[in-house]
């Protein structure tokens, strides 16, 4: 699928073939590419993974990236030239090989200037592998740092050996924020304090799970007790053996990070089998109301990580609409309820826009690659800067972090779920909508 | 064989096969010069062919000719593709001389799993390969070296200590990106036609008239003195050397693996038993006709995602029913043409033989129902 939009008017292009001209004139050989770059298109690759079991994550791309060329229709002003944007888009399907192949299509047979990519470590990471390898720029999102940058080591159990990437730029947030999320959601709450750890053997539940980088480590230090038992599979049908440990420990808080259909078998099961928790904090699982959805009642007062709702006080740099208004656009011409990676895939955009505004020479990776990392934006989802001070040194180059909060689902009069945010100690801007309830 | 009878003997040859094999000379010749004047775009495509290719015609092997069902072939690619990865990452080998390697490796690998799935008949047994597939996929899923669950990448400098980057990007005065493609490609190029010819080899070979004995029955098989056992640990080890071989070069390319893309049963047993199925098991150009036909489905039809999914199920079944050999099966019943001919037929060589005696002996086929292919 190509999305062309073509900006140049006949006699603005009239205009730049002489400016090249004069420019030319002044080179030392007159060519063809002299001409051709000032009509060029800019052309963005955008992957994302639009079915398969990922598939909510890209929910809202095609309206992110209808709203995105209707925005910049009559081209970038690059430089001296103004360019034509095109916009590539292709599904991972939510298969990390799929991923791998379409970023090389992109960078090969679409040649596009820059890659887009977001929708968790299985799609970010084999397309930013291709980008670095292959010395495309790539901006990415919608995965915790963490599996992010440590996922892409060569050998990702020695940090002696980690290195920062030249043309691989992340944002978003990390492990260290959702730990202090959920750790602050559950002080508003009197527990016991002993906590169920539900972590996958996969990108994201080995990070969470890390005895150095994830939970463990900052849940001893605060004073909680965590019943890990270990590493699950994926689309798993039985969680007897976790929920036992964890009714054996009399855990009162559950967290994790946790697949939706195994959330949904996962909280079934605890229910029949008689464990309730009064706190249950749960990452990617609880993202999207539909899910919660899926498990009537028992979803009320599930808390999950937030990281956009269209009451963040941030606006989009591009088209100068709030939080809202982008949610308010999407609900209208979707019919469906706004979700989180809206306020990200849109950010994507921004931060592309800003940065090829700025690079001199568009079209040269280096020149979009210097613009990138000198990116200071104040986007849809907070202020994008890399190389700032609050991660470790190695991860300030290629990692932005955007502000979380924590929330936990409501259920409305109608059966809606929504999601009400009910702690914003890491980012006192956000505003809060109510306070912590125990699960009844 | 031709000692026996003065006036008889045995070929597998016809004048189409003698065209055929001058003809994949000159196109392996000209698919190896090819990166010359090919885009990269092409030179990708085309690796995707030969790789899948190899691995279809290996699954061609073990069930169009031994007789076994395997639906774990993902087991080999996975084990090729890991070994690739430690092989370069922790031991700083050479990728290419890696990828040599993750053969024998999977084919190492391939005795204790041979031990364990051969006490297992049918459809347990192909049980048993999906079993023995997902218990590598589970160990390697451990391995925190390898990145556990989460994978991990190969790094630049990896990927650009692949032997002779250089001189093909001063050759071909590519960047190194190109290069590495060219480099790779031809190492599949090299693969492929190893794998072509060693199979054509062995199908001609006494070896290749027990095997076709072992497909129609193995019963008749092994009471005229195969030996069916042997015969399939063999083929089995083979298909997972070639098969690890594949999956290095693949894992290569995509320079980025985890256990769920290692191991995919939908990427590397899947869709090889869909190449096989519609290009026509039980021949070696079936195979080569299923991958093209998949390449020009994947690239104009993935982008409906889903429904690209159920189309190739629904065309699978479709194959299945109305042409059971496959497109080439059909193809090569209806015209009985044979550009890789593995049937044997005894052509006369009397010093009496005319020009209609040969054109007979050409047409007559086999003499005996049994000794078919």
């Amino acid at each position: 699928m190509t999305n062309r939009i073509s900006g140049v008017s006949r006699r603005g292009f009239a205009k730049r073939s002489i400016a090249a001209g004069v420019a030319a004139a002044a080179a030392p050989t007159w060519t063809s590419t002299v001409f051709a770059q000032s009509s060029k298109p800019i052309r963005l690759g955008y992957v994302s993974p639009r079915t398969g079991p990922l598939a909510a994550f890209a929910e809202a791309d095609d309206f992110v990236i209808k709203g995105y060329l209707e925005t910049v229709k009559g081209g970038l002003k690059i430089g001296n030239a103004t360019r034509p944007v095109e916009v590539v888009v292709k599904d991972s399907q939510s298969n990390p090989n799929r991923a791998a192949t379409v970023a090389k299509e992109l960078i090969v047979n679409d040649k596009v200037d820059l890659i887009l990519v977001g929708g968790t470590p299985e799609t970010t990471n084999p397309v930013s592998t291709q980008c670095e390898i292959e010395g495309v720029p790539c901006i990415s999102t919608l995965a915790p740092w963490q599996p992010y940058f440590i996922g892409r080591q060569g050998n990702p159990g020695d940090p002696k050996t980690w290195k920062p990437f030249s043309y691989t730029y992340h944002f978003f947030w990390g492990l260290e924020d959702v730990i202090a999320v959920y750790t602050n959601m559950w002080e508003q709450v009197s527990t016991n304090k002993s906590v169920g750890g539900l972590f996958p053997n996969d990108g994201d539940g080995n990070a969470w799970g890390d005895k150095v980088v994830g939970f463990p480590p900052v849940l001893d230090k605060k004073g909680y007790k965590l019943t890990d038992p270990g590493r699950y599979r994926n689309l798993t049908d039985d969680f007897t053996a976790q929920i036992n440990a964890f009714k054996n420990a009399k855990c009162e808080i559950l967290t994790g990070v946790v697949l939706p259909p195994d959330f949904t078998t996962f909280w079934n099961q605890a229910r029949q089998q008689g464990f309730r928790p009064k706190v249950a904090s749960v990452g990617k699982a609880l993202l999207f109301p539909v899910s919660v959805e899926t498990l009537g009642d028992a979803g009320n007062n599930l808390s999950s990580e937030v990281w956009w709702t269209p009451n963040h006080p941030f606006k989009s740099s591009l088209t100068g609409l709030s939080a809202k208004q982008v949610a308010d656009a999407y609900q209208q011409s979707s019919g469906k309820q706004w979700t989180q990676p809206i306020g990200f895939a849109h950010a994507l955009f921004e931060i592309a826009t800003d940065a090829l505004k700025r690079s001199a020479d568009a079209g040269k990776a280096d020149a979009i690659v210097a613009a990138i990392a000198a990116t200071d934006l104040d986007t849809i989802v907070g202020k994008v800067h890399w190389g700032q001070k609050d991660l470790p040194p190695f991860a300030q180059k290629n990692i932005a972090k955007t502000p979380l909060v924590g929330g936990q689902w409501r259920r409305a009069a109608n059966g809606k779920y929504d999601i009400v945010i009910t702690d914003n100690k890491t980012a006192p801007s956000i505003p809060v909508g109510g306070q912590m309830q125990p699960i009844a | 064989m031709t000692a026996a009878s003065p006036r008889f003997r045995m070929t597998t040859r016809t004048r189409v096969s003698s065209w055929a094999t001058i003809g994949a000379a000159i196109l392996t010749a000209g698919l190896a010069a090819l990166p010359a004047v090919a885009s990269r775009g092409l030179i990708q495509d085309l690796f995707f062919i030969f790789t899948m290719l190899c691995l279809a015609q290996y699954w061609n092997l073990l069930a169009g000719y031994a007789g076994l069902v395997s639906v774990g072939q993902q087991a080999f690619v996975g084990l090729g593709a890991y070994t690739l990865f430690a092989a370069t990452i922790l031991a700083g080998i050479e990728p290419l001389t890696a990828a040599l390697l993750s053969g024998v490796v999977a084919a190492a690998m391939a005795v204790p799993t041979a031990f364990v799935v051969f006490r297992l008949r049918g459809a347990y047994f192909a049980i048993g390969t999906w079993v023995a597939a997902e218990v590598y996929r589970l160990v390697l899923a451990q391995v925190k070296e390898l990145g556990g669950g989460t994978g991990t990448s190969l790094t630049m400098s990896v990927v650009s200590s692949t032997a002779g980057l250089d001189w093909v990007s001063m050759a071909f005065g590519v960047r190194t990106p190109a290069a590495r493609d060219i480099v790779v490609y031809w190492a599949a190029l090299a693969l492929l036609v190893i794998t072509l010819a060693g199979i054509y080899w062995l199908l001609r070979s006494r070896f290749g008239l027990a095997l076709s004995s072992l497909r129609d029955s193995e019963l008749t098989a092994s009471s005229i003195g195969v030996d069916a056992f042997r015969l399939k640990v063999f083929v089995y080890i083979l298909t997972a050397a070639g098969g690890g071989a594949a999956g290095a070069l693949i894992f290569l390319q995509s320079a980025r693996i985890s256990p769920d893309s290692a191991f995919a049963v939908l990427d590397w047993t899947a869709y090889v038993i869909f190449i096989v199925v519609i290009g026509g098991i039980g021949t070696i150009e079936g195979p080569i006709v299923g991958a093209v036909v998949f390449y020009f489905l994947q690239t104009y039809l993935a982008a409906f995602g889903t429904w690209y999914l159920m189309l190739l199920g629904a065309l699978g079944i479709v194959i299945m029913l109305i042409a059971p050999k496959g497109i080439w099966g059909s193809i090569a019943d209806r015209f009985d043409l044979h550009l890789f001919p593995t049937r044997r037929r005894l052509v006369v060589t009397s010093t009496r033989r005319t020009g209609d005696d040969r054109q007979r002996a050409r047409q007559s086929g086999p003499p005996s129902g049994q000794m078919r292919r």
